[in-house]
């Protein structure tokens, strides 16, 4: 060790490293606890879920409109963030401060870039009313791309079990498709198909009619009626499922909430995941912001190696929890 | 007050380590950026029908771990000072993956069908 032109200090306590990167260690440490609770949940919560094609699974990523080609674009984002912050210590550490100033833009530029793409994502997931607490979690049957029936129908007493949460979606969609009416125009293609479900919605009195198509009626001369009762949420479920696929077709994306089962708790799962590494991203471009500031006006110093360092760790540790974000959430 | 930085002496005894650390990083960016479009891959061929959703899920999760080493070791100096911060940073993991196999019973294994 080459330490013999300096003077020897007094016996030191502690670790061979600086108060303040012992210091952001044991806070990223505590921010792995964090974020590997709220995986962990994801993880335990999405394993305990049916894994079979019956109606009730865990949603496939398509199924809750998530692209895999935007979760890529930010995983690069991000990827090329981590490289640009790493370089700007590294410039810092070569006193180059004006390259670290363009550097610390760049990672800050390529942070909120992040930040737009999931704000995109976010509207995306309002527009399509995929909101926690908001979706159907009843379907009869589930079909796949050719109309084709997979795996077993809703029974009966599933659709019992599960009726308590999806009398308020039931009432949810009934608001959002008279939305729909209501903005017309009359003759819009989803306006009327909106109305027919929505009348479906109500239990109704029919006309009994006999083989040739005339009403039947009893000795006193009066038609008899037979009650259609509304339909039930797993048949809205599909009917709702139906509406909104075909519209996609068209390329107009309706503001009613699809039935998608366990949607909710995969729309809780996301939200929080991504919600909470949304504000440490956010966190992290704050202090970006500093620094890029102390740079532009020349205030950017040897002395500030190390706080180069510190950001650098921060925004590493975002950059891994999205690496594990990305494929638990949009591949598999 | 002079500017010793206490944990780079034993990196700083090699002049070449910043030229050495630059070239890391850049291959490090470059392999990222590779097993992301792996990753990319591997989940496309599945849903193209090439293999079953267990074995990309495989390849997936594996390369994720090595994008977060890769991350860790390099760009967060931990190849230099892993020995000084493991006693912190491995028992996180270990409560976390505790923390899985603890719920395990309860909401995995004992969902009623």
């Amino acid at each position: 060790m080459t330490q013999a032109a300096h003077a020897e200090p007094t016996v030191k306590m502690g670790l061979p490293m600086s108060n303040g990167k012992l210091a952001m260690w044991m806070f990223l440490v505590t921010e792995i606890m964090f974020f590997t609770g709220l995986i962990g949940t994801y993880i335990i919560l999405r394993n305990g879920t049916p894994g079979s094609t019956e109606p009730l699974r865990w949603p496939h990523p398509h199924e809750v409109h998530l692209d895999e080609r935007i979760g890529a674009f930010n995983t690069f984002v991000l990827i090329c963030s981590s490289f640009t912050v790493v370089l700007a210590h590294y410039m810092v550490v070569k006193r180059n401060f004006k390259a670290a100033t363009l550097l610390i833009g760049g990672t800050l530029a390529l942070g909120a870039l992040f930040l737009v793409v999931k704000a995109y994502e976010y509207k995306g997931k309002y527009d399509h009313d995929i909101l926690p607490g908001l979706m159907g979690e009843n379907l009869l049957v589930r079909k796949d791309k050719d109309g084709k029936e997979v795996g077993k129908p809703m029974t009966a007493d599933k659709e019992r079990l599960l009726y308590p949460t999806s009398v308020a979606w039931y009432e949810h969609v009934r608001g959002e498709l008279k939305a729909i009416v209501d903005k017309g125009p009359a003759d819009d293609k989803y306006a009327k198909e909106s109305a027919e479900l929505l009348d479906a919605m109500n239990g109704k009195d029919v006309t009994r009619t006999d083989a040739q198509g005339n009403a039947v009626k009893n000795e006193k001369g009066e038609e008899l009626k037979d009650y259609v009762p509304p339909l039930s949420p797993a048949e809205l479920g599909n009917r709702v499922n139906e509406l909104l696929e075909n519209a996609e077709k068209d390329g107009k994306t309706l503001h009613v909430a699809p039935a998608i089962p366990f949607g909710n708790l995969w729309a809780s799962c996301y939200f929080a995941m991504t919600g909470f590494h949304a504000l440490h991203v956010l966190g992290g471009l704050v202090i970006f912001a500093i620094i890029l500031l102390m740079g532009m006006m020349g205030k950017l110093g040897p002395q500030h190696e190390s706080m180069l360092e510190l950001t650098g760790l921060y925004w590493h540790f975002v950059d891994i929890v999205w690496i594990f974000l990305f494929p638990l959430l949009y591949l598999i | 007050m002079a500017t010793t930085n206490v944990e780079n002496v034993d990196t700083h005894d090699d002049p070449d380590h910043h030229s050495k650390v630059f070239r890391a990083y850049l291959i490090v960016f470059i392999a990222l950026s590779v097993f992301t479009l792996a990753s990319f891959l591997a989940n496309w061929a599945e849903q193209a029908g090439m293999y079953s959703v267990a074995t990309a899920a495989a390849i997936i999760l594996v390369v994720a771990v090595i994008k977060a080493c890769l991350v860790g070791i390099i760009f967060m100096h931990l190849k230099w000072d892993w020995y000084k911060l493991y006693f912190m940073i491995v028992p996180a993991f270990i409560i976390g993956t505790m923390m899985i196999i603890v719920l395990l019973p309860d909401i995995v294994l004992a969902w009623h069908h």
